[in-house]
């Protein structure tokens, strides 16, 4: 019998498909959304009636989200789960204890189920990412711009880093598990430059979540439970950081989050963006 | 020192067990909702008082129940969870189901325990569950303990009430069975009488007529059950969960003094070295 054998997969019972889109909320999109195109991003689309704008590079969907909000800095507002079946995978994550998401939060008037995620984040469940897209009812695409603008060196979705409080990682895990059937990696099964924390790996095996308490000694440290970093796949990470590099994005040169082959941290932005890039195929 | 034992407002009472020397206090959904000023007001006075909230009490009746009965308790306890993080509380508790209408079976049981650690997930709350002693299907220790295990959640947990245990004659003895972080409070109070011969008489006794530890006649089983759990290695947080009409007519003061004396009288019976020093009971310095 063999070692796979002997695992049985995952289940999938939502049948989780990749990230839809991540989506930012901030007071000031256009310093955003500079951020964003020197990253690779294009913007393709806007909502037809509310401050939101849609960035693509490749695979990836990427909301700005300027309706209603208050802070100047992003923070990372919703993160969206390509599912097959969008309603049932609301009730099925409201029948396990999941809330829901207040509707005036659901800023994008898009009829999106969702529920809370970390902190004021929330999840969406995406069913409709084949032939037709959630974007083609309520977003204007550009008419002089591609709506399908080919990824920067190979970039893709890897994950999301989440920031969590002391002793709740176990909290967490169980948060991710139950609802969405996510896998604990193996203690020591890292990717990238930042290795700490624990992994989670989607039941789809298409993006990683990674949960950090604060660390030793940080009781000074401001810490709040929040969506805190993209990490963006690429193939080869030295040809992308140079690539970025070019387009002006700095990352940080020193210490252990270096630049190497495995991975690259970028520099802070606007008070409190960073992306990592992380080696994946 | 619980908010339950004392009479008169919230401020007088925070003031009283402040000034008995108590660092913690358990707070009920009453002090909140009942507060002149709002539930906001009551959690302004919490803050100022400088006293941490040991938890939050009491979601009822919550697990074994189905359709509208179930939504409507899920309702019930996503409003108290959310007083409960206002308040900066790290626990709720959760007594088990006195309720006709709920289900007895196990996987039920689990199953609803489940979603209402769910629901405290995000929030950053633990869910104590305590086995009512007239609870319907589940009234000792050892039927909540199991049912938590087999749910096996991070943030749900038991809680032990002394009171319970001591009405239904519960041996210490599957204390042993019980990892020590997953009970997350222990509540303690004695009573006067030795014989509870009915259920009625039960919460006739726990709701009227319950004494602080050292007070009434159960004593060496108290300080057993404390020095166990010490033993066994509970590290968290004691409150005195005492219902007594007398010293809801008594002036604060009087009462939280006696409170006091209780902690003297704990501290003597468990040797200093074992004594839990972090417990909701323990005086500061």
């Amino acid at each position: 019998m063999t070692l796979q054998e002997q695992l049985p997969e995952p289940s999938n019972p939502l049948g989780i498909d990749g990230i839809e889109f991540i989506e930012y909320a901030t007071a000031q999109p256009q310093a955003l959304g500079a951020l964003l195109q020197r990253m690779g991003f294009l913007p393709v689309a806007r909502h037809r009636s509310r401050e939101v704008t849609l960035y693509r590079q490749g695979a990836m969907n990427l909301i700005v989200n300027s309706h209603a909000a208050k802070e100047a800095t992003p923070t990372l507002s919703a993160l969206a789960l390509r599912v097959r079946d969008a309603g049932y995978a609301w009730r099925h994550a409201i029948d396990l204890g999941a809330w829901e998401m207040p509707t005036r939060a659901s800023a994008m008037e898009l009829n999106i189920p969702g529920i809370h995620g970390v902190g004021d984040s929330l999840i969406y469940f995406v069913d409709r990412y084949r032939e037709f897209s959630i974007y083609d009812v309520d977003f204007v695409f550009e008419t002089d711009a591609n709506p399908k603008p080919p990824a920067l060196a190979g970039l893709h979705y890897f994950g999301v880093v989440q920031s969590i409080y002391g002793e709740r990682t176990r909290d967490w895990v169980d948060f991710y598990r139950t609802l969405f059937g996510f896998s604990v990696l193996p203690e020591g099964q890292y990717f990238g430059v930042l290795p700490k924390g624990t992994l989670l790996e989607s039941p789809c095996h298409k993006f990683y979540l990674q949960l950090i308490e604060p660390p030793p000694g940080s009781e000074d440290i401001h810490w709040d439970e929040a969506l805190v970093r993209i990490g963006l796949g690429a193939p080869d990470v030295p040809a992308a950081t140079q690539a970025l590099k070019e387009r002006g994005v700095v990352f940080v040169d020193r210490g252990p989050v270096q630049p190497s082959e495995k991975g690259a941290l970028t520099q802070v932005y606007l008070g409190g963006v960073t992306f990592e890039l992380v080696v994946s195929r | 020192m619980d908010t339950i034992t004392l009479a008169g407002p919230l401020e007088a009472k925070l003031a009283a067990i402040r000034a008995a020397g108590f660092t913690q206090v358990m707070l009920n959904a009453n002090d909140l909702a009942g507060h002149p000023g709002g539930p906001g007001a009551a959690i302004d006075a919490v803050r100022k008082s400088g006293l941490r909230v040991t938890g939050f009490q009491v979601l009822r009746d919550f697990e074994g129940l189905s359709g509208h009965l179930h939504a409507y308790k899920v309702d019930i306890a996503k409003a108290m969870l959310e007083m409960c993080r206002a308040l900066g509380s790290r626990v709720l508790l959760a007594c088990s189901s006195t309720s006709a209408h709920a289900t007895g079976g196990f996987d039920s049981l689990a199953k609803d325990l489940q979603k209402l650690a769910m629901l405290a997930i995000p929030y950053g709350i633990r869910i104590a569950y305590e086995a009512l002693s007239w609870g319907r299907h589940v009234n000792e220790y050892p039927q909540s303990w199991d049912i938590v295990a087999e749910a096996d959640r991070s943030n749900l947990g038991i809680a032990i009430d002394s009171f319970h245990i001591l009405a239904m004659r519960t041996g210490p003895e599957r204390l042993e069975e019980i990892v020590p972080g997953k009970i997350f409070l222990v509540q303690l109070a004695d009573f006067m009488w030795r014989e509870i011969r009915s259920r009625e008489e039960r919460i006739d006794t726990a709701r009227h007529f319950r004494v602080f530890p050292g007070e009434g006649v159960h004593s060496a089983e108290l300080a057993e059950l404390v020095r166990t759990l010490d033993r066994l290695g509970y590290r968290g947080d004691y409150s005195f969960e005492v219902f007594n009409d007398d010293y809801t007519q008594l002036p604060v003061a009087v009462v939280a003094e006696r409170a006091r004396r209780s902690v003297k009288w704990l501290t003597d019976q468990v040797s200093r070295r074992s004594l839990p020093l972090r417990g909701a009971s323990t005086l500061r310095g």
